[in-house]
């Protein structure tokens, strides 16, 4: 008993000593203490010798007050060398900081001239880290949870690991240079200004507000982005956009490294109002910038194509050589939409495509009526070539080039573009309405009609093409099915109730309580449930389609035959009231089917 | 337990009740001494006294300048540079410069060009401290060490 009391008390004592050390024993005392010893050593004059003797190591620090909050930088704690030039070759940290001719730094009378001084500059407002900090873990910025750790030099444990070679070098202390060089055509701030073009030339203005520069409303607002995210953060949005938010619909803009890194450091520049601006410099910038100048005298076809470039159309659209890659081709647009469709899309884009992932610009009414004259003049046909390359031209971005649906805009396209390779679904399909697909387009889709760029040869032929090379399985003539053509239940208040019910009870996991194809099971099923309020769509559907779809499946998808589950035909009809009654009678105006009171 | 140990302490058990109480004592000692450590501050967020005052250039022979923020006076004659404490030794008013010296705004203390008390009600005369040169060139006035009057650094 009195044995562990001893050897109790030992260990609490030597705990005890052990915290005591670590708590008064510290590094940058140590370095402070090595730095006098070498400048005892170095030193001519004897009255430094003797200063040096007696000094003893303490906290050094700046406090910084010209340069936003109020900074307390005690770097020079272990750095304590960075200002005395007899250091300049040692070994960190007692290291003199490098003189730099480009950051103003002048050579008289035998000595180095700082430009910027550390007495007024301190070192965090160049550098970033944690001026603060005592140990390097913390001052270095290595902690994760501090925003801004040493630009270009420090990068922190949980950043990607691919991406970690790419942010490191001093350029990225650029972006602390712009917080007060904001002119421009700075020649300190190569990557800054290059970041800036970069940001027009790429379009990222389209989506992406910055305050002063930018009026995007799509994107992220980027005026303090600078402040807010860390460069890893930034490299990787732009990189890969939908690393951190998967339902991110930013294009990979597949940039080279040098841009991306511009890019990134333009960004870290931002950070709302910067140390040479003032609320009002920015509000005047503000004011400036809200209005895009549309040069004059430009009207008609010239004008749509100059809009289409200065609104950044081309950072989701196809046009010729620009693709940004998120949305369908515009080159053939004339051949394919008229006026009143482009007008109407424009206005509000989801009146024509329920599901369209375009935001509707608020631009002016001008603007929307000269783009439209422009694309509506874009009539040239795709020359005539063989199936193989007509596909590749019109097809292969949505459909795919194997033809499974899953081209490179395909993620962004709802519903998604048909898996040609689906065999049951495309055998169980008649001809004609394939054909009639290609033909006159899927209305409420972004399938486009292509009757006018293709001739009717040369849509059999692609199809013929489609089914030979991906569905593969020869197309076997179908029976007709015992369903009538038109619904034989008539539409009434009764019907529409009793379709409800039915839809309710059997419909609504997949195609959703709200009929727009978003039920619980809608998001692991491929080719997605319809949207039932797609009235486009809707309207386009023949009662005889419905009938055979709900009573026999649609094959190759996860609708199941009804009939099997003992659907009768009156069950159908009242579904197709109801489904009808969701819709307007006439497609994209606000009023509601006929009978169907309250809803 | 206590039933088969004998009445007496041996050895033992003596050098047990010793040992234990070094390392309890110990441990309470350390932790005094470390509390005693912690009243002062290691560092505080006040203006660092020892600082930076710019290139001997900035200060052409014959210069008496008075730097508000830091309250000190340089002076500089010939290659000997030295600085003076502006804060009035009476009730810490900033003193101005005048022909003749210092003159305190508040309550009349007069000074010689050296801070000696030429008038007023000022108790001693104004402070000297130790000026220095950098390695970087530059001088820094310490206001932690004064220095005897008429104490000049020598360029």
């Amino acid at each position: 008993m009195r044995l562990a009391l001893a050897i109790a008390s030992f260990v609490v004592l030597i705990v005890h000593g052990l915290v005591f050390y670590d708590q008064f024993s510290n590094r940058w005392a140590r370095h402070q203490t090595a730095y006098f010893e070498q400048a005892r050593s170095l030193s001519h004059n004897a009255r430094e010798r003797t200063e040096m003797e007696t000094k003893s190591p303490k906290i050094d620090q700046i406090m910084v007050t010209s340069f936003g909050e109020t900074r307390v930088d005690r770097c020079t704690t272990c750095h304590a060398a960075a200002d005395d030039p007899r250091f300049t070759g040692a070994g960190d940290p007692l290291r003199t900081h490098p003189y730099s001719e480009a950051m103003g730094d002048v050579f008289r009378n035998g000595r180095w001239e700082r430009r910027h001084k550390f007495t007024d500059f301190g070192c965090t407002v160049c550098h970033d880290g944690q001026g603060r900090g005592l140990d390097t873990y913390y001052s270095h910025g290595e902690d994760e949870f501090w925003p801004e750790p040493l630009a270009g030099y420090v990068t922190q444990a949980n950043w990607r690991k691919e991406f970690v070679p790419h942010l490191r070098g001093k350029a990225f202390m650029e972006a602390n240079c712009a917080q007060c060089h904001t002119d421009e055509n700075f020649a300190g701030t190569p990557n800054v200004n290059r970041g800036r073009k970069l940001f027009y030339a790429t379009n990222c203005y389209g989506c992406h507000k910055i305050d002063g520069l930018s009026e995007g409303t799509l994107g992220p607002d980027l005026t303090e982005a600078g402040k807010k995210y860390k460069i890893d953060y930034l490299w990787e949005s732009i990189v890969d956009p939908r690393a951190n938010l998967a339902t991110s619909f930013m294009p990979k803009f597949h940039l080279s490294d040098e841009d991306v890194t511009a890019l990134v450091i333009f960004l870290k520049s931002r950070r709302g109002v910067n140390f040479a601006e003032t609320t009002l410099d920015r509000y005047k910038a503000h004011v400036a910038n809200i209005a895009v100048v549309i040069p004059p005298g430009t009207a008609g076809e010239k004008a749509g194509e100059q809009l289409i470039s200065d609104r950044a159309c081309t950072a989701c659209h196809k046009l010729r050589d620009k693709d940004g890659g998120v949305s369908p081709d515009l080159s053939y647009e004339g051949l394919i939409r008229d006026d009143a469709w482009l007008m109407d899309h424009f206005k509000n884009t989801r009146s024509r495509i329920p599901d369209s992932v375009m935001p509707t610009f608020r631009f002016p009414e001008d603007d929307f009526r000269a783009i439209t004259t422009y694309l509506v003049s874009l009539k040239t046909a795709p020359a005539k070539a063989a199936p193989a390359d007509t596909f590749k031209t019109l097809c292969a971005r949505c459909h795919g080039e194997k033809g499974d649906g899953n081209g490179p805009i395909a993620w962004y396209l709802d519903p998604s573009p048909r898996n040609f390779t689906n065999a049951p679904f495309m055998n169980s399909k008649p001809r004609e309405r394939l054909l009639d697909s290609i033909h006159n387009g899927v209305a409420g889709t972004s399938m486009p009609p292509w009757g006018k760029a293709l001739d009717d040869d040369q849509i059999k032929r692609l199809l013929a093409y489609v089914s030979d090379t991906f569905t593969k399985e020869p197309f076997k003539p179908l029976k007709p099915r015992k369903v009538p053509d038109t619904n034989p239940v008539t539409m009434s208040q009764p019907s529409i109730a009793a379709g409800e019910a039915m839809f309710l009870e059997r419909c609504t996991g997949c195609h959703g309580r709200k009929a727009d194809g978003k039920g619980p099971n809608s998001l692991d099923i491929n080719p997605h449930p319809r949207n039932l309020r797609n009235s486009w769509f809707v309207a386009r559907l023949s009662d005889r389609r419905i009938f055979e779809s709900v009573l026999y499946g649609v094959q190759g998808t996860a609708m199941p035959p009804w009939i099997d589950y003992g659907m009768s035909q009156q069950d159908v009809g009242n579904l197709i009231n109801f489904i009808r009654s969701l819709n307007p009678k006439t497609p994209g105006s606000a009023e509601k089917g006929q009978t169907y009171a309250g809803r | 337990m206590a039933n088969h140990e004998p009445e007496a302490a041996t050895p033992r058990r003596k050098a047990l009740i010793w040992l234990s109480g070094f390392g309890l004592f110990g441990s309470a000692a350390l932790a005094a001494v470390s509390n005693l450590i912690f009243f002062k501050p290691r560092v505080t967020y006040s203006p660092s006294a020892l600082f930076s005052i710019g290139k001997p250039d900035d200060y052409p022979p014959g210069t008496r300048i008075a730097r508000e923020v830091e309250r000190v006076c340089i002076v500089r004659e010939a290659n000997k540079m030295a600085a003076i404490s502006t804060t009035c030794t009476h009730l810490g008013c900033i003193v101005a410069l005048a022909d003749t010296g210092f003159s305190c705004p508040c309550h009349g203390s007069r000074y010689d060009q050296d801070g000696n008390v030429t008038g007023g009600p000022a108790p001693k005369a104004l402070a000297w401290y130790q000026v220095n040169l950098a390695p970087n060139g530059e001088v820094m006035v310490d206001k932690n060490s004064e220095v005897e009057q008429g104490t000049y650094f020598t360029l």
